[in-house]
Order: structure tokens, then C-alpha cells, then sequence
């Protein structure tokens, strides 16, 4: 069964390879089919190549398979790929959108995009963006789009215009980076000589907090993009774990002093903090809950570490997770309903996700070398984790069932991933030109 | 390589401060020789001769005060890496001292007593397995576990420092139990109080 599915993807893999000749391969990799039972109800949506005006010296992918890898990526559709408009197909599918769009040179050397989203049956509009942009801007011209056509269909912000925060070893030594949710438009963030690592979103995504190790011990700092960067929480003595409260910007994270390790609270402008919980185990890796009235964390009071869930005030403290001898690091779904979190068994990491009763476990990963650090995508349709299923650790994204399992990082070493916030709709990606 | 750029400058600094205690000795013996001419004014060749003769014992004593600086310097080289070379191991999610680790700490806390003037970094570490998160935590309680028994031993608690280095610094590469066992482990720094 699994071969016959193997043969079936490779089979898709060389037709696709036939159909698009150049260059697509390389950073179109969703080949990887977990099985499982897939729970997730996509919708079929047709996807026609752009009209293209000649003259366009093509060094990007083009705008439909922007589109296509952001439609398989999304976790919300089937994608129906069409050459061109084809009502028999798109019926049969039951592809009752479609997306398709015009591409021209402008005289000053950009590229000016019309995106359309219509209805297959009665061919009507119901979305239309033109974006002006360079082309190395239209990947992002093209994810704008995208999020604006979630928004159409589903009433709900995409992900497509997120971000992914990382830790990549760069000449050796672990920085912090930043790039796109799909993985394209990387930049480094820090560039220390010393560890960077644990990077997670401020509120509005202005910036990140992240441990460095500059003065010989782990110890949290903030830098909001093109500013300084900042130490935070000095008087503690280690620092580590950070955790942004969604509703308020205020910090929580691990503290280890003479060998006990707490949770603290505090407030990134101020530089004041307390102790959150007065608990006898060790406490690390706290999590909001979506409206930030809740927190996650691990504790070892049953020796090894398990998942623990108490209200902010440190009231109503109840244990999550029972199956297994180490369970860490767990993620509250933006839905509020699921929480992801790492296990280790014989030595190996996957990723689970359990109802917060600790029911309902299902496994993610498997047999797949280590799996580890899931982060949800802000709609909660998505978890991007670090895998060294490929010899090295990179970053993946799947679907919250565990299916759709894409590779988005090529090379190095890259782990701990954090997702972004939503982005501001009000403000598109592209800088300049886009409307 | 870290460690030994650290005894260099250790020793150097150590060398510097003795050259500087050399020096101050001289003027004390200058007064005396410079007293000397003063009492008997004629007698310029004796003191011609006096001088020199301190001059030659200075020379000596500053020669003896070097040796034994150098011999000071690798005794105390010798003890620092003694310390650092001995790692003590856990193991697999434990922060427990094994009998072995009690024998190497129970070397160690003698050196310490010995020498007062050193002080000591004890870094807590974890091996490659599980998450960041926890093995920082796991790395801050072994390092304690170390502190706590040296502590027992009778070294002072200001003499200590403890700090998790968790999976960060891996001594051993590899995923194998063997890289893993030799990263499952505390070791130390040594400082000299100034």
C-alpha cells in the first residue's frame, strides 16, 4: 500500500517534472505523504497560469506556483492545476473558485501582477489586487494575494504573509534568523561570536527575545529589528525559555539559580520582574493559552518532565500529559483546544498533540529520525517543527494532522522554529507599489 | 584551547605580580647602601665594594624569587588542570553523583582546600537528547548537585558558581551512547582570586 503510494508520488514528481521544466524542483519539495488519516476537509480551488506579456527575464518562480505551493501549504485547499481555464475540470473537482492573473513588464524594469479570484460557474470576480513590485518582491506580492483570498473564502487571515523565526548554525556557531513562513527571504539577526538560540515573536512582530550566551551563561535579550539589542532581566542569575504573553507583551520565562529552575514574569520595558509560581519541582518552557488567562509548562516533580496546566493567577494546577516518561515543551493551539508537545521514546523525539484533559493523543512524526519543537501557525491550521529525518536538522511544516509533511529550510543545520504573529493586514508586505 | 589561554594569562598575571613585589624590594636595600657612604666617606673602595656586593645579592635574590615564581606558577598549573581535567558524569535525565563522581569531587575539594585563592565555575551539561528547555534545567541541577557536595567537603560557598551549559556544549560529537555519556557531565573553571 505504501509503495504503491510511493510510486504514485514519484509518478507525480516526474510528470510534474515534465510539466514544469525549470527550475520549480528545487524548491518545491512536498513529497514527503505521512500516513495517517488525514481530518482535514480541504477545498478543491483551480489555479491557472498568469497571461504574461513578453519581455520578462524569469529568475523566480512564476506567480501560479507561488500560489499552488501556498494553496498546498495552506492546509485549506486541493489544488486544481490547470493550463487554462476549464469548466469541465474545475466541475468535476468541484473547484468552485478559481485563481488566475495577468503579468507585465513596466518600463522601469518591475513586474506589474493582476490577481484574480473568480467563480468558476459563472466566471464572476470576486477578487482582484494589482501589486507593482521587483521581482524578487513578487513572491511576497503573491502571498499578500493569497492571504487576501483566505480572507474572501474563508472569512479568516491566512498565514502566507507570516514569518518564521529560527536558530541556523552559521560558520559554526548558532544565530538566530528570520525568513518567510514558506522559508525564502531569509536574513540573520544576530551575529555573535558566542550561542544564539530559542527566538521567539514580540507582540506586533517588532522584534524577538532570545537567549545568548556572551557572558558565559544562558541569558535572555530583546532587539527589535534594526535596533540594538538588549539585555533583559539582569538580576536573574541564568535566563532561558521565553514566552510573550499574546494580550499584554509580558515575558515569561525559566530562571535557574543553585541548581532550582522557576518561572518568572516580568515586563520587557521596565525590566521588573516576580516569580510566577512558588512550586517545589523545576519548572521550564511555559505557554500562553490564545487570551493569555492559562499557562503550560513542564515540570519534573514526577522525576522525569511532564506537562502541567495552570490558570495565570498560579491557581487550578493539573497535569496533562501521563502516557510516556518525557514529555516537554508544549504549544497551546490558537484554537485553544489542542496543545502540541515533544515525547521521547527510546531515545527518539516525535511530536504528539492531546486534548488539554491530556485525551485524544495523536501521534504526528514517526519513524522519521528526531522530531521536535512544534509551533503552531497563528491560524492553527499548521505546525512548522525541527527534523533530522534528513540527516540534518531542518525546519518542516505540516498540517496540524500530521499530513503534507514540506520541507522549507535546504541547508545547514536549522532548529528551534517559532512562528510570527499574524501580520498587520493593513499593512502589505511589499514596501512599495503594491494596489 | 580556551582553557589554556586561560593559564597563560592566569600564570602571566601571576608573573607580573611578582616581578612588581621584586621590585619594591630593591629601594629597601638602597637606602642602606646609600647610608653606608654617608657614615664612612673615605672609605670609597669598600663602599665601592658594598655596593656591589649588593648589588650582586640583589641580582641573586631577584633569580631566586623568579625560579620560584616559575615553580609557583607550574604548581599551580599543574593543580588547574588537575581540576579541570576531572569531569564528573551522570547519568542518562539523573543529576545524582555516582560513587566514581564522589571519588573525583573529594580529589578536587582537596585541591581546593589546599589553595584558597582558587575559585571555581561549575558547568552543568546534558547530552544531545530531549529538548533545549529541559536540559538547561538539568544542567543547572547537576552542576548544583557538584556544588552541594563540595560545599559538604568544606568549601566555601563564595568560592562557587554554578551555570547550565544544558546540550549547548557538547564535549563528545556523535549520537551514540558513548558521545552521549561523555556529555553527560559537570566540569570547572578555575579563577584566581585576586
Amino acid at each position: 500500500m505504501r509503495e504503491n503510494l510511493k510510486r504514485f508520488v514519484w509518478g507525480l514528481v516526474l510528470a510534474l517534472a515534465c510539466v514544469f521544466p525549470q527550475g520549480v524542483l528545487a524548491s518545491i519539495d512536498t513529497i514527503a505523504v505521512d500516513v495517517g488519516i488525514s481530518v482535514f476537509k480541504t477545498t478543491p480551488i483551480g489555479i491557472v497560469p498568469f497571461e504574461e506579456k513578453p519581455g520578462i527575464d524569469w529568475i523566480e518562480e512564476r506567480p501560479h506556483q507561488i500560489l499552488t505551493r501556498d494553496a498546498n501549504l495552506s492546509g485549506r485547499f486541493d489544488v486544481v492545476a490547470s493550463e487554462k481555464f476549464n469548466l469541465a475540470l474545475f466541475s468535476r473537482s468541484k473547484a468552485k473558485h478559481y485563481m488566475t492573473g495577468k503579468v507585465e513588464p513596466t518600463a522601469d524594469g518591475r513586474l506589474a501582477v493582476d490577481c484574480y479570484l473568480y467563480v468558476s460557474q459563472s466566471k464572476t470576480l470576486l477578487l482582484g489586487e494589482r501589486y507593482t513590485v521587483p521581482q524578487k518582491e513578487l513572491r511576497r506580492a503573491m502571498h499578500a494575494f493569497f492571504d487576501k483570498v483566505i480572507y474572501q473564502l474563508w472569512g479568516e487571515r491566512g498565514v502566507a504573509s507570516t514569518r518564521i523565526a529560527y536558530v541556523s548554525k552559521i560558520d559554526g556557531v548558532k544565530q538566530v534568523v528570520v525568513s518567510d513562513y514558506d522559508g525564502f527571504h531569509r536574513s540573520q539577526i544576530t551575529r555573535d561570536s558566542t550561542i544564539s538560540m530559542m527566538p521567539v515573536w514580540t507582540r506586533g512582530n517588532k522584534g524577538l527575545v532570545y537567549v545568548n550566551f556572551k557572558t558565559n551563561r544562558p541569558r535572555l535579550y530583546t532587539k527589535n529589528f534594526g535596533r540594538p539589542e538588549k539585555p533583559l532581566f539582569e538580576q536573574f542569575d541564568q535566563t532561558y525559555s521565553p514566552a510573550v504573553n499574546p494580550v499584554n507583551g509580558e515575558l515569561l520565562f525559566s530562571s535557574s539559580k543553585d541548581g532550582k529552575t522557576d518561572l518568572y514574569i516580568g515586563n520587557m520595558e521596565t525590566g521588573k520582574a516576580r516569580k510566577f509560581a512558588y512550586l517545589k519541582s523545576n519548572q521550564t518552557s511555559p505557554a500562553w493559552s490564545p487570551y493569555a488567562t492559562e499557562v503550560l509548562f513542564t515540570s519534573d516533580r514526577g522525576g522525569g518532565p511532564q506537562i502541567f496546566v495552570m490558570g495565570k493567577d498560579g491557581s487550578d494546577l493539573r497535569r496533562v500529559t501521563f502516557m510516556g516518561r518525557y514529555n516537554e515543551r508544549a504549544s497551546w493551539s490558537p484554537e485553544g483546544d489542542r496543545i502540541a508537545y515533544t515525547s521521547m521514546d527510546n531515545g527518539k523525539m516525535n511530536i504528539y498533540t492531546c486534548a488539554l484533559d491530556g485525551s485524544d493523543i495523536v501521534q504526528l512524526t514517526n519513524n522519521a529520525g528526531n522530531n521536535e519543537h512544534p509551533t503552531w501557525s497563528p491560524d492553527g491550521k499548521l505546525i512548522a517543527f525541527s527534523s533530522n529525518r534528513s540527516g540534518t536538522y531542518q525546519i518542516y511544516i505540516m498540517r496540524k494532522d500530521g499530513s503534507n509533511v514540506t520541507r522549507i529550510t535546504q541547508a545547514g543545520e536549522n532548529t528551534s522554529p517559532t512562528w510570527s504573529w499574524f501580520y498587520d493586514e493593513n499593512k502589505p508586505q511589499p514596501k512599495e507599489g503594491s494596489k | 584551547m580556551k582553557n589554556i589561554v586561560k593559564i597563560a594569562l592566569i600564570s602571566s598575571a601571576a608573573c607580573l605580580a611578582l616581578v612588581a613585589c621584586a621590585k619594591k624590594q630593591q629601594p629597601q636595600t638602597d637606602p642602606a647602601a646609600e647610608a653606608a657612604p654617608a657614615a664612612a666617606a673615605q672609605d670609597s673602595a669598600s663602599a665601592a665594594m658594598t655596593q656591589a656586593q649588593a648589588d650582586s645579592l640583589a641580582a641573586e635574590q631577584a633569580r631566586l624569587e623568579a625560579e620560584r615564581l616559575e615553580a609557583e606558577r607550574a604548581r599551580l598549573e599543574a593543580l588547574i588542570n588537575q581540576i579541570m581535567s576531572e569531569d564528573v558524569y551522570f547519568d542518562f535525565d539523573r543529576s545524582e553523583l555516582t560513587e566514581k563522581a564522589k571519588e573525583l569531587l573529594a580529589q578536587v575539594g582537596e585541591l581546593l582546600l589546599k589553595e584558597k585563592r582558587f575559585t571555581i565555575t561549575i558547568e552543568g551539561h546534558t547530552d544531545a537528547r530531549g529538548t533545549e528547555d529541559y536540559n538547561f534545567t538539568l544542567g543547572a541541577k547537576r552542576a548544583m548537585k557538584v556544588k552541594e557536595f563540595l560545599a559538604a567537603y568544606g568549601i566555601e560557598n563564595s568560592r562557587m558558581e554554578s551555570v547550565s551549559y544544558g546540550k549547548e556544549a557538547p564535549k563528545a560529537q556523535g549520537e551514540t551512547e558513548e558521545a552521549y555519556s561523555q556529555n553527560r557531565r559537570a566540569n570547572f573553571r578555575v579563577n584566581i582570586k585576586q
